[in-house]
């Protein structure tokens, strides 16, 4: 199924797109979202374990699955202020 | 109050938003660009931000600090986009009957928007530049109070 992602910040300048579409299998997690997009863009790799993701622009732990069309955002450490 | 804008930030509006017959104090927080940072020459600073959730976010910091103090007012404003040396990037103005519960609240509400709210600050210094990263947000950071903010 195809999730869109939205990028931000650091994630936004190394990948260079504010929103990208990834092929995730049906019952996928946050967690596999994540492996997925170090494997598309390996150059993210270093980062993934520090992202948190946002479902419906509320935080969601590692093991939500999702949906199909589901809007995810994936929020670096904020540094806000 | 409560907006993401790349515009200039103008406390004059915010204050009256949050200010009430009943407020005695507006404690008002400037955060501001500042011109070094680790040892380094910083030159500008560049902020993102995921902005519907960041408004959604600091009005939950805003029922936060109204389940715990007895404030009449509050209204954040984060500006985005390239700012210059001493300009400001946050505005945070808390109201309430006197003067402690005030800048207490205030206090508050700037440290749970460095947690909570999606925005994200680059620095630009002398020889590079860096996203900096500070607080990981929790899946429970969200809003726990019951009262209507401003």
């Amino acid at each position: 199924m195809d999730v869109n992602v939205r990028l931000f910040a650091g994630l936004h300048q190394m990948v260079g797109k504010r929103e990208i579409t990834l092929d995730v299998p049906d019952g996928a997690t946050v967690r596999d979202l994540r492996e997925r997009l170090g494997s598309v863009y390996p150059v993210t790799e270093a980062f993934l374990p520090t992202l948190v993701c946002a479902v419906g622009e509320e935080y969601v732990p590692s093991d939500y699955v999702l949906r199909e069309g589901d809007m995810v955002a994936l929020i670096p450490p904020v540094s806000g202020g | 109050m409560f907006e993401i804008t790349p515009e200039p930030l103008d406390p004059g509006p915010l204050v009256d938003a949050v200010r009430r017959d009943e407020s005695g104090a507006v404690v008002l927080f400037y955060g501001v660009a500042r011109n070094e940072n680790l040892g380094r020459k910083v030159l500008w600073l560049e902020y993102d931000a995921y902005a519907e959730m960041a408004t959604k976010k600091m009005r939950e910091v805003a029922e936060e600090v109204r389940a715990r103090f007895p404030v009449t007012g509050v209204g954040i404003l984060h500006r985005t986009g390239r700012l210059e040396i001493g300009e400001a990037s946050l505005l945070v103005a808390v109201s309430s009957g006197h003067r402690k519960e005030a800048f207490e609240a205030c206090h508050f509400a700037v440290d749970r928007i460095k947690q909570i709210v999606p925005v994200w600050k680059k620095e630009v210094f002398e020889g590079g530049e860096e996203w900096i990263e500070g607080h990981v947000p929790g899946v429970g950071d969200r809003g726990q109070g019951t009262g209507d903010s401003v």
